[in-house]
């Protein structure tokens, strides 16, 4: 069999034919990885196919969808968009296939959206908005530009130079301000200074994960060269779709490695787990609540390092030279747990969907403002397990997390509290 | 396509318009291909189609009226569960109805009788996390934690715990089963109540009806509930381990441990299994395609390449392995003694213990069968036979010298004589022969060679379990029972007689044989024009 060129780049579809043809239908996308299923409830972590059972929802659906696309046997309506576009493209099919084959299901799924878009197709309206917002004001909510800085208040000192810079983030930066300050004072606390960004724009994560990947390319040149411009050896986000981006999605839009960056990419809970093991960081207050902990997609199963790879498929389908597969195993696992369970009086407890097996919220990636009731279902659905297990706050790592979340307890009318994992750290650092 | 609008209108009043589409984007989903078990091979491109619709119901209530509808307007239908049994349960004719029965999900375990009840949407890894909870287990069939425990109940459903546990038929009770016609029958003590505890009940026993040997892919009728039986286990728990895909159960060691012995000979292996088995020990005996150890230790495809490579059938024809796991069922106690005789066995025959970890990666929670696919991209378990364990263990050294016949394009395997083990505490051994391939190289051998096992079996009389849908039947038929043929075909006829319930099964290979050209130099046997319904 002869070999044939290969290679990861997801704005050429046919780089993931294979990965389309050689789905089994196991539904290790759909289910909890077997060995950690935790009983009858709360079986499956695929947000799309629980919301809505066709198989054609399922990744395992999508790739035979696929597959009949890039074959010309399928061509683009309404109907096709709403199945690729309603999924948080969270990772859990992506890992789940990574346990047994080693498709490139993640890739195939964004690599489809890519297609769509320039085949004129895609995206869903509402993104159109969105990138459309990016474009005009630099942020995802088309609100005026100037208002950005507005969550530094007085007690808060941005340095003009420092190694850190903290990256906010559209949430952080106008809807959820609390996120934004609690970090910098977490990033102070700890006897560090940061600096922002001399003009901050969106990440763009809704319109790389959406397939507009020409927008995210200049976005990710003009934020990666504001980052070199200041000098900062790190960059430190708070929310787990920026982090995603800077860390994995930049680079492989721009075709270099992580490590080729020129600063280092952390989300805030590598910085507070270490600050909290070398002792810059000071737990003072204990916190008597049964806390549970929500794993974003952003910080756990979707941000492996990225490295570019060429090479060729041949014999059997395997490629030289030797792939590094993305596996979601450098996910930021053991950081917030390590971190909650530093606080004195927390009930730490773990929901039965954990870790790379966690449900996502369905907020991310452009999700909910296409599939708002998609986002909803997700999040109602998770918050089943924090009822099932009696935990009395959530916290997650990012903001999208905490808004979606937050709606779904105001919709049900319960009481569970949501925290950012910031906030928590605050609370338990500030005497 | 899409079936005709009278029939999608009624099928729609009964489930309500969220839970049926003809939309192609929808249907295309459910294609069987490209991928999947058997996948890729003539059989796959020549017999299966896409569903002209799909419906999901909820309820036993459901199901009789979409069945009742399907033969109302003459529209042919597939039960579907999980789909992961490859063509031969996806759609085979245009225009058909795909009944997807994830939505069935009921699910209650009776702790004390130790049984559970489920229903089709139900798979195994839950049902064995609920089970292992109570102190209890069940056997997770080769088909994979994923399986749906009912279907996998019908046509499979062994594993090496079978070795303790045994055939998958004794553990299925009171059983609900929509007939073609959209009839409820009720088996076993669901017959005369609404407790389904016991598997037998009054009149025939109709479980051969649901599964016969190896399962009859839904062209009987739709299993909507199940009461399986639940087998005492140890109380422990097994603890899950590590991030994918480096994921096991650690094993609690005084109660559950898997234990590795290396035999000098074929013959001493065999004997250890008789062994174990006379000595009424273990959980599970086994010996596993010598290939499954190099998926086990590779992290990926290259990796399993790079170990697979540097065997020969030198290495593998002197490597005798015998797999076994120790369950202290009512106390470390037990454990002990069991491990004591198994040390005098291997002793005395001659098995030196490899090192084992001490966890489950596969066979207690999750049977792996997904890992099958890492090597080449398309597999199948071409055939399966218990037998006596000397029997079992010739069985796959013929199918090791068939093959070599299509190797390449089956994948190189050194003459590894494939998986065998003992059920049912030595009284049976069981035999599988597994083959795997490039789906982008030529099929055609793997065709043929799936069809030349039939003839080998026949010639050495091997009872293979693959009869009836999996391979030829007029070539299969007359030479099993006798005219196993004429009776499946005459109990079609009379449950379906209108052929709806998904056809051409049982005669689809058949009807490959006829449509693919270049199966006609193999075809040496006789066979009627074939005509659906069929004379018999």
């Amino acid at each position: 069999m002869p070999k044939k060129p290969l290679s990861l780049d997801v704005t050429v579809l046919d780089n993931f034919v294979y990965d389309m043809s050689r789905c089994i239908k196991c539904k290790g996308c759909y289910w909890v990885e077997h060995t950690y299923m935790p009983g009858i409830k709360f079986t499956t972590r695929c947000p799309s196919n629980t919301w809505n059972p066709f198989d054609s929802y399922g990744a395992f659906g999508k790739m035979r969808i696929g597959h009949a696309l890039a074959e010309g046997k399928l061509s683009w309506n309404q109907k096709l968009l709403e199945i690729l576009y309603a999924d948080p493209l969270c990772g859990a099919c992506d890992v789940g296939c990574k346990r047994n084959l080693d498709l490139e299901i993640g890739l195939t799924l964004e690599a489809l959206r890519i297609k769509a878009v320039k085949d004129g197709a895609g995206p869903m309206p509402a993104h159109k908005k969105v990138a459309e917002n990016i474009s005009k004001t630099h942020n995802h909510f088309s609100l005026p530009h100037e208002n950005r800085l507005k969550w530094v208040t007085s007690d808060l000192k941005p340095s003009k130079k420092a190694d850190i810079v903290y990256f906010v983030g559209c949430a952080s930066s106008y809807h959820n301000p609390e996120i934004a300050r609690a970090t910098a004072k977490v990033i102070t606390s700890s006897g560090n200074e940061f600096m922002l960004l001399p003009d901050e724009w969106c990440c763009g994560n809704v319109p790389y994960s959406v397939g507009m990947v020409d927008e995210a390319k200049e976005i990710a040149k003009r934020n990666i060269n504001a980052v070199k411009e200041t000098g900062a050896k790190i960059l430190l986000t708070s929310c787990a779709e920026c982090y995603r981006m800077w860390k994995a999605d930049y680079p492989k839009i721009l075709n270099i490695a992580t490590a080729d960056l020129g600063f280092k990419v952390i989300h805030l809970l590598e910085f507070a787990d270490d600050a909290l093991k070398n002792g810059s960081l000071k737990i003072k207050k204990p916190i008597d609540m049964r806390i549970t902990y929500h794993d974003s997609c952003g910080v756990s199963r979707l941000c492996d390092a990225w490295t570019p790879w060429k090479g060729e498929r041949g014999w059997m389908g395997t490629v030289s030279p030797p792939l590094k597969r993305r596996r979601g195993r450098e996910g930021l696992y053991s950081q917030p747990r390590n971190i909650i369970n530093s606080i004195p009086g927390v009930d730490f407890v773990e929901m039965p969907r954990i870790r790379e097996n966690a449900f996502c919220c369905g907020a991310g990636r452009g999700t909910k403002v296409a599939f708002p009731q998609l986002a909803s279902f997700s999040a109602k659905h998770r918050l089943e397990e924090v009822k099932e297990i009696g935990a009395e706050l959530l916290v997650s790592s990012c903001p999208w997390c905490k808004n979606n979340f937050t709606q779904a307890i105001r919709d049900e009318g319960n009481k569970i509290k949501v925290m950012d994992i910031s906030e928590l750290i605050l609370s338990s650092i500030e005497a | 396509m899409a079936i005709v609008k009278e029939a999608y209108t009624a099928l729609e009043s009964i489930v309500g318009a969220e839970y049926i589409s003809d939309d192609p984007v929808i249907c295309e989903g459910y294609r069987s291909g490209p991928g999947g078990y058997e996948a890729g091979c003539g059989y796959e491109r020549v017999m299966t189609k896409i569903p002209g619709a799909v419906i999901l119901p909820r309820t036993t209530e459901e199901v009789q009226k979409i069945v009742k509808v399907c033969n109302r307007y003459k529209v042919p239908y597939v039960p579907y569960s999980t789909g992961f049994y490859g063509p031969r349960s996806h759609c085979h004719v245009e225009n058909e109805l795909l009944i997807d029965l994830k939505r069935l999900n009921h699910f209650e375990i009776d702790e004390k009788h130790l049984y559970a009840v489920v229903g089709p949407g139900v798979i195994y890894s839950p049902l064995q996390e609920e089970a292992m909870k109570r102190g209890a287990y069940v056997v997770i069939g080769g088909g994979g934690a994923q399986a749906s425990v009912i279907a996998n109940l019908i046509g499979d459903g062994w594993s090496p715990l079978s070795h303790r546990i045994g055939l998958p038929h004794r553990r299925i009770l009171g059983t609900e089963l929509v007939l073609p016609d959209g009839e409820l029958v009720k088996l076993g003590s669901l017959a005369i109540g609404d407790d389904p505890f016991w598997g037998d009940g009054i009149g025939p026993d109709l479980r051969g009806l649901l599964r016969g040997y190896t399962g009859l892919r839904g062209c009987l009728g739709i299993v909507t509930k199940m009461a399986v039986k639940l087998l005492p286990f140890q109380p422990e728990r097994l603890i899950p381990t590590g991030i994918s895909p480096n994921t096991a159960l650690q094993l609690p060691e005084k109660r559950v441990k898997w234990i590795n012995f290396q035999l000098p000979s074929k013959e001493a292996q065999v004997k250890a299994m008789f062994e174990i088995g006379k000595a009424e020990i273990a959980g599970a005996v086994t010996k596993v395609p010598l290939f499954w150890r190099a998926i086990a230790k590779a992290e990926c495809k290259e990796g399993f390449w790079e170990l697979w490579g540097k065997e020969n059938e030198d290495t593998i024809k002197n490597f005798f392995i015998v797999r076994v796991l120790l369950i202290g069922y009512t106390s470390e106690e037990q454990m002990k003694y069991d491990e004591n005789v198994l040390n005098d066995i291997m002793k005395e025959l001659g098995g030196i213990p490899r090192p084992t970890k001490p966890t489950d990666e596969s066979w207690i929670k999750n049977a792996d069968s997904a890992g099958m696919w890492l090597m080449c991209g398309s597999y199948v378990s071409v055939d399966y036979v218990i037998e006596t364990l000397s029997q079992a263990t010739i069985h796959g050294e013929y199918y090791a010298e068939l093959k070599k016949k299509y190797t390449p394009p089956l994948m190189p395997d050194y003459g590894d004589p494939g998986w065998f083990q003992s059920f049912e505490l030595g009284h049976q051994g069981y035999s599988e022969f597994l083959i795997y391939w490039d789906q982008d190289e030529d099929t055609t051998g793997v065709d043929h060679f799936y069809v030349e096992t039939s003839k080998m079996n026949i010639k050495h009389r091997f009872y293979t379990s693959l009869l009836g849908p999996h391979q030829p039947l007029y070539l299969t038929g007359p030479k099993y029972g006798p005219n196993y043929h004429k009776w499946l075909l005459k109990i079609k006829n009379e449950f379906d007689p209108l052929w709806v319930c998904h056809p051409p099964v049982p005669l689809a290979h058949d009807i490959f044989v006829e449509k693919a050209q270049w199966m006609k130099p193999l075809k040496d046997w006789e066979s009627p024009e074939i005509k659906i319904p069929p004379e018999v």
